[in-house]
């Protein structure tokens, strides 16, 4: 019986060196294993007399319970150290860059002319389309430019034959809707309109977005509610707005719309040539003419139409100078939006 | 037009700063585009639209101005007093219909030397050279009255004879006479005759385009002593003809083709000869006037209500007509409707919109109040397509594609470039008939060539990670008037392979794969399939033509290496790829809806298999024979190994799939998986002719 002390003592030992969990694991085995030290001292205890085999069952156990309490005291202790070695030893450097695949990014002039079809969307319009190449007759004679007539020398057209162009404007698609539709209408024609024309303001390809409504009793002050609240939803709710009496051939009164100028706050700057304001929008009562060319009566309908640059807008939202940004596709420039 | 502040001031007594009037100007329609300081003056820069030749002029722009201030205008006298010697000329017009009025005046013994200052001064802030008196005149005139004059020296006249008429009616009509087949104009050009043209002739030859230019040979010079002073009114579709087809634009051919003032003529024609005569001397001769066709104004019926209608205001019928006569437009009261007798300068004033115009204008477009529109609440919508193009756009985005828009234009070397072969549908291209540059003288039938453009650009301004993509039409001819246009998704990808901080060895084939994969899936697309290109400018083993249930909806694959080596790119075998796909076709093949399917209620049995085949067996063929194996029980198949090295005999490889089995109804058993896989497997090795890799 006494040799159940001197185990213990040697365990104690033994633990106080231990320095990681395999050891400890190893430790456990030499004693509490199948072939343990303790285990075959319970595997002796038939050959203790009968007498004393109860105290020595008890003795032997009590130990053992010790060594089993104090293996898992030194374990937990032991994972507690390892983990925080381990993650020591795990640490990154978290200023290094995440990696990402960036989002791409929209165009300009494609983010801006959703956001203009949206707002028509929301006033109740709806988008229709029509071919870039396009007749002659739904680009100008349908509008009220006959040939031979000086309001053509306002776009300069790129021809394909003498009958077929390309779009100067997106305004076919206001005939080409008129020919198969009745009022009323309120109808927005995006899309791509070329000019043969080349500068600082103008690319031979650029975007516009028509616009037009037809009903029984469509009057100009419908056009102004239309456009104020346009441009005061695309720029914001403070930007000055005025209408001025201008010529379209296929509207009568025309108008051209300004805003205060977006780059000076109306204060006068060489890009508002100092005047406060910038023109923003082309509009009008659709001409009597035009109505006539689909066969609506023009006593019973009236309506308005209007046109816009995208780029034009776009530039002015964004404080861009050279309209020929959009169409170079410089990274650095596109992802900027 | 040039307007000289202080030239205007001689018609309008005004008191207002020139920036004041140049405010008016433009808010009443006649957009006052700059202003120049140009010798104690400021010369407005007025953008006079096309209806309104009338304003061509600083009389006509004081018009405005005197409505706009509430001034009167005042307008030279142009009476010549006095008998004055009948002239020995004769004028005829041979058509009516493109000349309805020409008058003219002789005056005789000029002595023609330099303009005064104070001529030369106005003509130069206008912009227009001065030249000797005579023809300084005709210009001044021109500039303040907007009547384009023109002066002969009449000695060179040929028998003192004007004919006006187009060169097969005066032929036809004086059948002794040669036919002259050039004029040299003033401008020193030999200019053909062109049979439909307008032309002054003396009795002999042509000696002015009408209205356009006048001939160099009866030019008026220093040495002129007698002249002949045109004054005359010409058909504006006739002179506009002539001008374009010469290609040959003047102070008066831009006004003839606006419409001049067929009343207002006579007087321009006294205010020259009276200026000439103080300035240059010399004897006003009787006036000729050949007025065939007389001015008739067309009168004008318009209910009052019908502007208040088109205006959306409650303007009164007195205050219209007020408004009206301001405007020096005649009118007359009828109860419910008035007419308007518009004059002769104003020939745009044909219906009641044009009226209309003109009230709003002097009412003030600002005082127009703004309404909502009265018409039925319609709920806005965006079609289908254009939301699906949204979506596509979004995908592509995502994938980290940056959008472009390019010119639809296109290099007659385009195609070339790319090695379209000459049969290709892509050479059925729109020509433009006037482009900008030779460049540009296509419409383009693929994205492709201004993609690589894109990329091209982009890297040489060190950009190392290229992914764009472009939505755009593109155009064909058919043989039909217009070409057909095909609305596609083009996009380029290229990655630098410099050092990164993060390892990713993906090919660019399979990023850009997965890229349309990924939109195919946001798309709801699932019926579509990769194989093999013969697109000649990819490359022959990475690339591949792209079908969408069946049908060929374009291309995605690397560019190759005799194309990337056109490009003249400083890069060591750049990875280069680019795709190309009919979106007018994807639009039709996207689900209008989504139905909701039930999500498995039993578990799954995973089974993985790789076997060695040969190197021409593709993935997707492998898929395609488990997907013909018939199970159900069958619920996904994904590769997730493609190897070719050591271990793996030459010409072959080993592919490596995943098998999810799942039962709708109940949870499978290991036994009938087992079951299950092991005749899969035998099913795989014997479609392929591989064997298992252990
Ligand atoms: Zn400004």
């Amino acid at each position: 019986m006494l040799d159940i002390i001197p185990l213990k003592k040697a365990f104690l030992d033994e633990l106080n060196s231990i320095t990681n969990l395999s050891e400890l694991q190893q430790l456990r085995v030499k004693y509490l294993g199948k072939k343990g030290l303790v285990t075959s001292k319970l595997k002796t205890l038939s050959t203790v007399s009968p007498e004393l085999r109860p105290a020595y069952g008890r003795a032997v156990n009590e130990v053992k319970d010790y060594i089993e309490e104090e293996v898992k005291k030194r374990g937990s202790l032991l994972k507690k150290e390892e983990h925080k070695k381990r993650i020591l030893s795990e640490a990154i450097d978290m200023t290094l860059p995440g990696k990402f695949t960036p989002f791409g990014r929209e165009h300009p002039i494609n983010k801006v002319l959703y956001e203009i079809i949206d707002i028509f969307i929301s006033m109740g319009f709806e988008v229709e389309e029509g071919p870039e190449v396009e007749f002659d007759y739904y680009n100008f004679e349908a509008l009220n430019m006959p040939k031979d007539h000086p309001a053509r020398d306002m776009q300069d057209t790129f021809y394909i034959s003498e009958d077929i162009i390309l779009r100067t404007h997106t305004s076919p698609v206001q005939i080409r809707v008129m020919e198969k539709r009745r009022p009323p209408l309120k109808i927005i024609a995006p899309g791509k309109v070329y000019r043969c024309d080349v500068d600082i303001s103008h690319t031979p390809m650029f975007h516009q977005v028509e616009g037009f409504m037809v009903d029984t009793d469509i009057a100009f002050s419908d056009l102004k509610w239309v456009l104020e609240s346009f441009i005061h939803s695309i720029f914001s709710v403070e930007t000055p707005v005025r209408f001025r009496p201008s010529f379209f051939p296929f509207t009568e009164p025309s108008a051209e719309v300004d805003i205060g100028c977006t780059f000076c706050a109306g204060k006068g700057c060489r890009v508002c040539k100092n005047t406060g304001w910038l023109e923003i929008l082309g509009a009008g009562m659709i001409d009597p003419r035009v109505f006539e060319m689909v066969g609506y009566n023009p006593e019973l309908y009236t309506g308005f139409a209007f046109g816009m640059g995208v780029e034009r807008v776009t530039m002015l939202k964004y404080s861009i100078d050279d309209i020929r940004l959009f169409f170079e596709n410089d990274m650095r420039f596109l992802k900027q939006f | 037009m040039r307007v000289p502040f202080e030239w205007l001031r001689e018609f309008v007594d005004i008191s207002a700063s020139p920036e004041e009037v140049a405010e008016r100007l433009t808010m009443v329609g006649f957009e006052v585009e700059a202003m120049e300081s140009v010798k104690d003056d400021t010369v407005f820069e007025v953008n006079v639209t096309p209806n309104r030749p009338d304003c061509l002029s600083i009389l006509g722009i004081a018009r405005e101005v005197s409505v706009a201030f509430r001034v009167p205008l005042k307008i030279h006298v142009c009476e010549i007093k006095g008998e004055l010697p009948l002239s020995d000329f004769s004028v005829e017009i041979f058509n009516h219909e493109l000349c309805s009025r020409y008058a003219g005046r002789v005056i005789k013994d000029v002595r023609i030397s330099d303009s005064p200052e104070w001529i030369k001064t106005r003509l130069e802030k206008c912009g227009i050279r001065a030249i000797n008196s005579v023809v300084d005149i005709t210009n001044y005139v021109l500039l303040e009255f907007g009547h384009p004059l023109h002066a002969f020296d009449a000695d060179t006249i040929n028998g003192k004879k004007i004919k006006v008429g187009m060169p097969d009616t005066v032929l036809l009509q004086t059948p002794n006479s040669k036919l002259q087949t050039k004029i040299k104009t003033l401008d020193g050009v030999e200019r053909e005759i062109l049979g439909d043209s307008l032309l002054i002739w003396d009795a002999e030859n042509p000696i002015a385009v009408a209205g356009v230019m006048g001939g160099l040979e009866t030019e008026v010079n220093d040495s002129t002593a007698n002249v002949f002073l045109e004054s005359a009114y010409f058909e504006p579709f006739s002179i506009r003809r002539t001008s374009k087809r010469l290609n040959l634009i003047s102070e008066s051919s831009y006004r003839f083709e606006r419409g001049a003032d067929i009343e207002f003529l006579e007087k321009a024609l006294n205010r020259a000869a009276l200026m000439i005569r103080e300035i240059a001397g010399g004897t006003i001769y009787e006036i000729i006037d050949v007025y065939p066709v007389r001015y008739v104004p067309e009168p004008i019926k318009i209910r009052y209500d019908r502007i208040n209608r088109i205006l959306g205001t409650e303007i009164s019928n007195a205050d219209m007509l007020k408004i009206l006569k301001k405007l020096g437009i005649t009118t007359e009261d009828k109860g419910d409707f008035f007419i308007v007798y518009p004059s002769a300068y104003r020939r745009d004033i044909k219906r009641d919109s044009d009226v209309a115009e003109e009230i709003a204008r002097s009412y003030g477009y600002d005082r127009i109040p703004s309404r909502i529109p009265r018409s039925p609440l319609s709920s806005g919508k965006l079609d289908k397509k254009m939301m699906n193009i949204i979506r596509i756009r979004e995908a592509m985005r995502k994938s980290g594609f940056t959008e472009v828009i390019n010119y639809s234009f296109m290099s007659p070397s385009s195609l070339d470039v790319i090695a379209v072969p000459q049969a290709d549908r892509r050479r059925n291209v729109i020509v433009i008939n006037n482009p900008l540059r030779q460049d540009e003288s296509l419409l383009r039938t693929t994205l492709i060539p201004a993609l690589i453009g894109n990329f091209k650009y982009n890297l040489d301004r060190g950009i190392r990670d290229i992914r764009f993509f472009e939505i755009s039409s593109v155009f064909e001819d058919i043989g039909r008037p217009l070409p057909l246009e095909e609305l596609r998704l083009g996009g380029i990808f290229y990655r630098d392979k410099t050092p990164s901080l993060w390892k990713e060895d993906v090919e660019g084939f399979f990023i850009t794969k997965g890229a349309i994969e990924s939109m195919f899936e946001e798309l709801k697309i699932n019926e579509y399939s990769f194989s093999s290109s013969s697109e000649l400018f990819l490359h022959k083993g990475q690339a591949s033509d792209i079908y969408v249930r069946g049908a060929y909806a374009g291309y995605l694959g690397v560019l190759g290496p005799e194309i990337v080596e056109r490009l003249d790119l400083k890069k060591q075998r750049p990875e280069i790829v680019v795709f190309e796909l009919n979106l007018d076709l994807l639009l039709t093949l996207i689900p209008d809806s989504i139905k909701y399917n039930e999500i498995p209620r039993y578990p799954y049995v995973e089974r993985d298999i790789a076997i060695i085949v040969d190197e021409s067996l593709s993935a997707s063929e492998i898929k395609e024979i488990i997907r013909t194996f018939p199970s159900e029980l069958i619920e996904e198949v994904s590769v997730f190994d493609s190897y070719r090295g050591s271990n793996i005999p030459e010409g072959k490889k080993s592919l490596a799939f995943n098998i999810r089995y799942r039962a709708k109804d109940r949870t499978l058993t290991d036994d009938e998986v087992e079951e299950l896989h092991a005749s899969l497997v035998e099913h795989i090795l014997e479609k392929t002719g591989g064997e298992l890799r252990r």
